[in-house]
């Protein structure tokens, strides 16, 4: 892999809607980087993560994803380094009345031809479903391969979403509060199991997390974000309890 | 925070909900009294009492065999032979016009959404443009479009599969786009993300999660089509509609009963063959 980061933001602003939800971030994500995202709601976690995916463009400033600025680059182009970027959403975003293995496929769709595409979501191969079969028992869930995506309860939906995105095989994966849904118990296996799987991956993972304890235990690096500024990046030992509540801390 | 924010605008008031209401009744009451209408006129009187009677207890004893055999002609077949026919043809030209409607449904259904121009350019105009058209095709009822295709090319098969196919396809077309863009969008988002092409995320982010509405809906078109092309014999196709008026004419109701009946039970067939299909997309 080359040595370029795998995500750089120079003077990042984004606006939606006519309003400030950014605001001239400079960060640097390296190759293997795995980094938890963290701060009140509202402090523009799931916009920058969608930024660093390549699907909002900012208003100013410049982002490089591996080393290129999507920006300058055709459409086409564009839709290779989002094929390079998993992404597991805090609602999971599968198609609720295919068959799990569908969804699991489905993440082969960036990387594919257009009838080689077709062919994988109608009639995968017979490698492409055990592959799609062993992924699934990595995520602890391979006997729901042919069920209807829908049935499953929502840790078991976010597993699949997980392995739309081990199927993809990209070189970084996003979690937009990948456990918002699922009790602390369950919280903490999916975050440990996110983390094991971006080591043995080598993926660049980015994760906004609630959970500050969370975030602590699993992530070598925090990004604080609050109303749209970084408010703290470093290690989770350099982040004091008081640091903390200022971060989470409401305005009057 | 640079200004102050406003006050949220409330919801209906109650007042304002019951002002509505009255509004909406007082229009009800407004065309009564613009169409003169009296209720009384819906009672029967003099000779209506009579013909009312025949052709309600008819309903009861509806005809197997010719009412009246003086003015058939020799090579004429069974009255059910004919019914039998008649419901046939019937059929053949609702399943050609919906088939029509749905190749017309689908095309400008899925150019008319939204979903499908994700990622795209140029999908504006294109959907104005569509959703214009469709209008105008179901603008016009499926009788007047029999009517001008009566008066343009005369009494052919294709006239009347086109008089039924244009306006169904315009109505498929402007619900099919609803139900494609009433689809949640997350899903072709993550697909849109993860790098696929537009037309895969439509594919396989959209139109699943639509496609059992979907054909719900055909099914139900469907069974309009039946209706109207039993209605457009009335204009002289061999459906029911030209036996039942002819029946009528003669007053044999027990005829038109016979008719009505068989209409029924295809209707229902249909209705069974279609939820038959539906339990298995939920399943």
């Amino acid at each position: 892999m080359s040595s370029s980061p795998a995500f750089e933001l120079a003077g990042v602003q984004v606006h939606l809607g006519g309003r400030p939800v950014l605001d001239s971030l400079d960060l640097r994500f390296a190759a293997g980087d795995m980094v938890a995202l963290i701060g009140p709601s509202g402090a523009g976690k799931t916009t920058l993560l969608r930024v660093l995916n390549g699907v909002i463009a900012p208003s100013r400033g410049h982002l490089k994803m591996f080393g290129q600025d999507p920006a300058e680059l055709s459409e086409a182009r564009r839709r290779q380094l989002r094929a390079d970027v998993g992404f597991v959403h805090q609602d999971h975003s599968l198609v609720p009345n295919l068959r799990v293995l569908q969804n699991v496929v489905a993440g082969g769709l960036g990387h594919r031809g257009f009838w080689s595409s077709l062919r994988l979501m109608i009639r995968p191969a017979r490698a492409e479903l055990l592959r799609a079969h062993q992924l699934l028992e990595r995520v602890g869930i391979g006997d729901r391969l042919y069920h209807r995506t829908d049935s499953l309860s929502g840790g078991q939906q976010q597993r699949v979403a997980l392995a739309r995105a081990l199927f993809q095989s990209p070189q970084a994966l996003l979690a937009d509060e990948p456990v918002s849904a699922v009790d602390p118990a369950r919280a903490r296996d999916m975050i440990a199991l996110l983390t094991t799987l971006a080591k043995e991956e080598g993926w660049t993972l980015v994760a906004s997390l609630h959970d500050v304890a969370l975030a602590r235990e699993f992530f070598p690096r925090l990004v604080a974000l609050r109303e749209g500024k970084v408010a703290f990046d470093g290690p989770p030992q350099d982040l004091t309890e008081s640091a903390a509540d200022a971060i989470y801390r409401l305005d009057g | 925070m640079a200004k102050a924010p406003s006050m949220p605008s409330a919801p209906l008031a109650p007042s304002r909900r019951t002002t509505i209401l009255f509004g909406l009744a007082l229009v009800a009451i407004l065309s009564f009294l613009a169409l003169g209408l009296q209720w009384g006129q819906l009672l029967p009187h003099d000779g209506g009492v009579e013909i009312a009677g025949n052709f309600f207890a008819a309903a009861v004893q509806p005809a197997f065999t010719y009412e009246g055999s003086d003015y058939l002609p020799a090579d004429a077949p069974a009255f059910l032979v004919k019914v039998g026919l008649a419901l046939w043809r019937t059929l053949l030209y609702a399943v050609a016009a919906i088939s029509l409607a749905l190749v017309l449904g689908a095309v400008f259904g899925v150019l008319a959404s939204e979903g499908f121009w994700q990622g795209r350019r140029g999908g504006a105009a294109i959907r104005l443009l569509v959703r214009w058209f469709m209008a105008v095709l179901r603008s016009v009822h499926e009788l007047i479009w029999a009517l001008l295709f009566l008066a343009a090319i005369g009494l052919s098969p294709a006239a009347a599969v086109m008089a039924i196919a244009l306006p169904y396809g315009g109505t498929l077309a402007k619900v099919f786009a609803e139900m494609l863009d009433e689809s949640s969008p997350a899903a072709a988002n993550a697909l849109h993300g993860l790098g696929a092409r537009p037309l895969h995320v439509f594919l396989f982010g959209r139109l699943p999660q639509a496609l059992a509405d979907i054909a719900a809906y055909a099914f139900y078109r469907f069974e309009c089509a039946v209706r109207s092309s039993a209605v457009l014999g009335f204009f002289g196709y061999t459906t029911l509609g030209l036996y039942i008026r002819q029946s009528f004419e003669n007053l044999h109701y027990r005829e038109v009963w016979a008719y009505l009946y068989a209409l029924l039970i295809l209707i229902l067939l249909l209705e069974a063959w279609s939820s038959q299909i539906r339990r298995r997309f939920v399943a």
